[in-house]
């Protein structure tokens, strides 16, 4: 029969040797396995003399635990050999560049839109919507624009024709119509902004284009005065240049508004003027004014029971202005090298 | 409109007061100024000098050698070639240095040899007329020579700012479009005294006056002074001055008091040489069809019906309003003139001008709307003016007036209180009464407020009602004055906004997790893009004026927007991915009050590289889409319809991998998805290198607001052990894998938690007309365990299903 120590030492010396744990567990099943040199052992026990036996088996068996524990002993260090390769990571840069994420992107218009949108809810306007095929009425006439008023001359109108329809039908060419419709279906007092797409006939460059956007905003209320438009005005600017902002009031003449004003804001991106306010420190931001009696009439409200105050922002101008774009043509003319940057 | 501070300076005492602060302060009150220039700066530079002596040029018989002392240590050696240079004039001389007009630097020079260190300028060299038969021989002022060596414009009084105002600002006040309107304001602004001026009309002779007729309305007055004894020639240098300051060019005496009289009051007038017009006088009347007139600057215009004439024996001589005539306009040799002064209507006359692409100052001014008792006034002071240069000049005859006109001043009721609460100020009647009085409008005190005379000038469209009195305050005590007010009042949040929320979830998922890119689109499409997608049919709102002819259409739908994109940012990309949420017009769906229906849209396009053989069979574009779609309907909150195969979903669909979605029967379809009609994909440059493989999809926000919420809903975690089946169905090629899939729930029980197609497989081992399709299905139940008696029993049901629909189970 064969020697116990013999057998132990040579499985010693290729536990030694073996390169894994596949090896290990192939030298498992050759010594200690079913088959195994183990199990052989143990089977040739009945054929011993009887003094023997007890002796053989107990070899058998102390070779059994031996081999295991050489085998866990080396699986062991072969594990850990592997975590110190793992931890050493050879030849590893994380300078390489990962791979590219691909994003997608909200329209500057829309970031801009819902940023002045979560401002203005939060002091309790509402965020209304109009037609931007619209009647001639709700945008001249109930505005106090009659067909002959000179206005109509600086805001050039694409005038529409519909299959089968006789009304006056145009290209809104600013958010006010939305004041009258809004007078009309809300009930006093309230808030509101209209942000949305209008129209004007004009040649495109740079810094003209026919379609844009604008921001209407309105409050109906009692005993509204131009200080609240002020302080109100004041609020917005703050929320949007997230500072204060100095502003002042001129006349400014737009039909819908009495008094009627530009306001202009100091310029926010210098102290001693800059290519945005062209030198002069400040730039004309919003048109705005007191809601003319006689669009509170056309809106079905008393003038003398309630009074409000309307501006136009100019959302486009203000994108523009926010991300230093020079051309406006960008905003609606859909390249994706454009659109990514947002 | 220019404005010239001097010119002010004649109605209003501006002592101590800079350019800088009147163009503030106008801006502030009034209207807006672009920009404040000095007036001829380089007559600063330009010195007046002494003529010494002239000798001929040596060489050149047509020049001269001046000798010029401009109050340096030695007299200046100028070449010059004026025939009326002689010693002992004062001459305007540029040095060396100095800049004219045009931008031409003065330089030392030798002029056929001789040494030349300087110019002695004409009139046209300095840009203040068109003299240029010598050079300009300075004036005596007071009888004296001018001082050598001092400037020209200081030792001429020709300092002066020109102030730009912005005549948009202006559009609502026809008093503004003169000198003396902005002056009234200025009075008003410093508090100082408007000084008179003198429009008592002269005295006129009793001779027969000159015959007008006025036969339309578009004229509502038509004055005629008739003027003998002019003598015609150049005007004084002030008169040019004033006029050159504001950019208008001297012409003739004549011409520029006309022009001096509408840049100064505001009322365009129009001076006739009386002996070339007929014996009938002036008729006012309408254009007829395909009449014809010589303009005063020498064109040839076709009138229509709508233009307003001025004739004379059946021919016209002037186009009311806009311009005047060749055959009739003063010359040198008129003594004898009518001048008009008329009012005509705004809207005739910016329609004919409008037309003719041919803005005056007269036109401009009389598109405002003028104050009819405004002529009277203007004649007054066209005559005074020219009696004051020529006191030989008499009237011969009463002034001409006809048309029908009435005087627009009225008076309105002003309450102090409401110009304390809608400007939110605290300012006292007095102070209010004191505004209005400087404005020139006069107010009587009542009770509780102010009746408010208000003059012709301004009542006809400015001031009409209380609030236009508030603003005439508010502007004159300064909005700058006003203090800030907080809006008080329960602010309650707005009420919530469904659509808002859902088209925000909508956009934040696409630009999300899909990386989708959001683009905004014009809302006219381009003929030939609704021709290549297909889209060209239906009833589209057109643009009357539109851009360009073939940018009329307003879009129907927002599709074709996106699809218009797609070639140019394929060559940027791989993968494209946009969406727009936009507004269609569908005129066929009008509403009652004539206007078309509006839908609103998110259309999205995805376009990929081709795919390649051996890819999963969801990797190409319809299905990837598909699941985009699928996950922004999630994102919305509404139950995920049924998608059926369509035909004919949209005329940019592929004709048979389309598939549109739908709740019930009873709701709309919420869109389509599909892949892009090939022919259209070619239309649309999607070939060759360029070859894609794309999808289309539309989903209606108003169906998916109409749609059956589905909000995240809480379900308790399952008790019970979930087990998983694969199963594989043959089924015909025709068969849809939704009608596959709802068997395979039906079979389940109630007991298939999750469906989830890994493989189709299409080949000979299936047979002709065959396809396999396999599913991991998990089964799971509330009430117990399941086990595998449980799944044999769910395959027994399904393969006796699909037996019945010729369908069978790979076992």
């Amino acid at each position: 029969m064969t020697d116990t120590t013999t057998i132990l030492a040579e499985t010693r010396a290729r536990i030694a040797d073996a390169p894994d744990v596949e090896a290990l567990r192939a030298i498992e099943r050759e010594v200690v396995g079913k088959d195994g040199v183990v199990a052989s052992l143990l089977k040739s026990i009945p054929g011993l003399p009887p003094e023997e036996r007890k002796g053989a088996g107990q070899s058998a068996n102390e070779l059994k635990q031996a081999v295991l524990a050489a085998i866990e002993e080396r699986e062991a260090s072969l594990g850990s050999a592997a975590l110190e390769a793992e931890r050493r990571a050879d030849g590893f840069d994380g300078t390489l560049p990962p791979p590219r994420v691909e994003r997608g992107t909200l329209h500057p218009v829309t970031q801009v839109t819902r940023e002045l949108e979560d401002l203005f809810t939060s002091m309790g306007y509402m965020v209304l919507d109009g037609p931007e095929v619209e009647l001639d009425d709700y945008n001249f006439e109930k505005l106090n624009i009659p067909a002959d008023h000179p206005a109509r001359d600086t805001q050039d109108t694409f005038y529409c024709s519909s299959p089968g329809s006789s009304a006056s039908l145009l290209l809104r060419t600013h958010t006010s119509p939305v004041q009258v419709r809004a007078m009309e279906r809300l009930e006093p007092p309230f808030r509101a902004i209209v942000p949305g797409k209008v129209f004007r006939q004009e040649t495109t460059d740079a810094s003209h284009e026919h379609t844009f956007h604008q921001m209407e905003g309105l409050v109906i209320d009692r005993n509204v005065s131009v200080g609240h438009l002020i302080g109100a005005m004041k609020t917005l600017l703050r929320g949007i240049f997230k500072k204060e902002i100095e502003v002042r009031l001129r006349p400014g003449y737009f039909p819908f508004v009495e008094p009627g004003f530009e306001l202009d804001a100091r310029c926010p991106f210098c102290t001693d003027g800059c290519s945005v306010c062209k030198r002069t420190t400040w730039i004309e931001l919003l048109p705005c004014g007191l809601v003319h009696p006689n669009v509170l009439k056309a809106g079905g409200l008393d003038p003398e029971e309630w009074g409000g105050f309307a501006f136009g922002l100019g959302l486009s101008r203000l994108v523009m202005l926010r991300y230093g774009i020079d051309d406006v043509r960008h905003l609606l003319g859909g390249d994706l090298r454009f659109l990514d940057q947002f | 409109m220019f404005i010239s501070m001097k010119w002010l300076a004649r109605h209003v005492d501006l002592s101590g007061i800079t350019p800088e602060q009147l163009a503030d302060d106008l801006t502030l009150s009034t209207c807006e100024v672009e920009g404040i220039e000095r007036f001829a700066p380089h007559m600063s530079d330009v010195v007046v000098g002494h003529v010494l002596e002239r000798e001929p040029h040596p060489d050149a018989d047509k020049l001269g050698v001046a000798r010029i002392d401009v109050g340096g240590d030695e007299p200046l050696q100028i070449v010059c070639g004026a025939p009326n240079l002689a010693p002992g004039q004062r001459v305007a001389v540029a040095t060396i240095g100095t800049v004219l007009p045009g931008d031409f630097k003065i330089k030392k020079s030798k002029i056929r040899g001789v040494e030349s260190r300087g110019m002695i300028c004409s009139v046209r060299e300095l840009d203040l007329g068109d003299e240029h038969d010598g050079i300009w021989v300075l004036p005596e002022v007071d009888e004296t020579p001018l001082a050598v060596g001092q400037p020209v414009a200081a030792a001429l009084g020709m300092e002066d700012w020109v102030i730009e105002v912005d005549n948009k600002s202006l559009t609502h006040r026809p008093d503004l479009w003169g000198h003396r309107g902005i002056a009234r304001e200025l009075a008003a602004i410093y508090e100082r005294e408007l000084k008179p001026i003198d429009l008592e009309m002269p005295a006129l002779g009793g001779g027969a006056p000159v015959s007008v007729r006025v036969e339309d309305l578009a004229c509502s007055r038509y004055l005629g002074l008739a003027i003998d004894g002019a003598v015609n020639g150049v005007s004084p240098d002030w008169l040019r001055e004033l006029l050159l300051a504001v950019g208008q060019r001297p012409i003739d005496l004549l011409v520029d008091l006309s022009n001096f009289v509408m840049l100064d009051l505001g009322q365009p007038n129009h001076a006739f040489d009386r002996d070339r017009l007929a014996s009938d006088g002036i008729v006012v009347r309408k254009a007829s069809a395909g009449e014809r007139m010589t303009t005063l600057d020498g064109e040839e215009r076709e009138l229509v019906e709508s233009d307003l004439l001025i004739t004379s024996g059946g021919d016209p001589v002037a186009l009311a309003g806009v311009m005047g005539g060749e055959g009739s306009k003063v010359g040198d040799e008129t003594g004898r003139l009518l001048l008009e002064c008329a009012t005509f209507d705004a809207t005739t006359v910016r329609r004919t001008s409008a037309r003719l692409a041919h803005r005056t100052d007269s036109s401009a001014r009389f598109e405002k709307t003028l104050d009819p008792t405004l002529p009277e006034a203007a004649a007054a002071h066209f005559a005074n003016l020219l009696r004051g240069l020529q006191p030989g000049v008499s009237f011969p005859c009463a002034l001409a007036d006809a048309g029908e006109w009435a005087d627009p001043a009225r008076s309105i009721h002003l309450r102090g209180d409401v110009v304390r609460r809608d400007l939110g100020v605290e300012l006292d009647d007095d102070a209010i009464a004191s505004i209005l009085s400087r404005l020139g409008l006069t107010p009587t005190a009542t009770s509780g407020g102010f009746d408010v005379a208000i003059p012709s000038a301004r009542a006809l469209k400015d001031l009409t009602m209380e609030r236009d009195l508030v603003e005439e305050v508010g502007r004159i005590h300064r909005y700058g004055s006003v203090p800030e007010a907080p809006l008080v009042g329960a602010i309650e949040p707005p009420p919530f906004d469904r659509r808002r929320q859902m088209v925000r979830a909508v956009e934040d998922r696409l630009a999300g997790a899909a990386r989708f890119h959001q683009v905004l689109s014009y809302s006219f499409t381009p003929d030939d893009l609704l021709e290549r997608t297909g889209c060209a049919g239906g009833d589209f709102v057109r643009a009357d004026n539109p851009v360009a002819p073939d940018m009329a259409r307003v879009r129907r739908e927002v599709l074709p927007s996106l699809l218009g994109l797609v070639e140019s940012a394929r060559r940027e990309r791989d993968v494209v991915r946009l969406f727009e949420l936009g507004k269609g017009y569908r005129p066929e769906e009008a509403g009652e009050d004539g206007m078309p229906r509006e839908v609103h849209q998110l259309a999205m396009v995805l376009a990929l590289p081709p795919g390649v053989a051996g890819a999963p069979f969801d990797a190409g574009a319809f299905f990837q889409l598909r699941a985009a779609v699928d996950d922004v309907i999630t994102a919305a909150g509404v139950t995920a319809p049924c998608w059926a195969s369509a035909d004919a979903a949209h005329p940019a669909a592929h004709p048979v991998k389309q598939v549109s979605g739908a709740w019930s029967e009873d709701l709309d379809g919420c869109g389509f998805v599909a892949s892009l009609e090939p022919g259209v994909a070619r239309a649309l440059g999607l070939e060759g290198e360029l070859t894609s493989d794309v999808a289309v999809a539309v989903l209606d926000i108003d169906a998916l607001l109409a749609a059956p919420a589905s909000p995240p809903a809480y379900r308790p975690l399952p008790k019970f052990p979930m087990i998983k089946v694969d199963v594989a169905c043959v089924a015909p090629s025709e068969m849809p894998a939704a009608e596959l899939g709802g068997m395979i729930e039906r079979a389940g029980k109630g007991a298939v938690r999750d469906l989830q197609l890994f493989d189709v497989f299409r080949g000979e081992a299936l047979g002709e007309g065959k396809k396999s399709l396999a599913y991991h299905v998990v089964l799971q139940s509330d009430t117990k365990t399941l086990t595998d008696k449980d799944a044999q029993k769910f395959l027994g049901r399904l393969e006796r299903s699909l037996e019945q629909q010729g369908a069978a189970l790979r076992r």
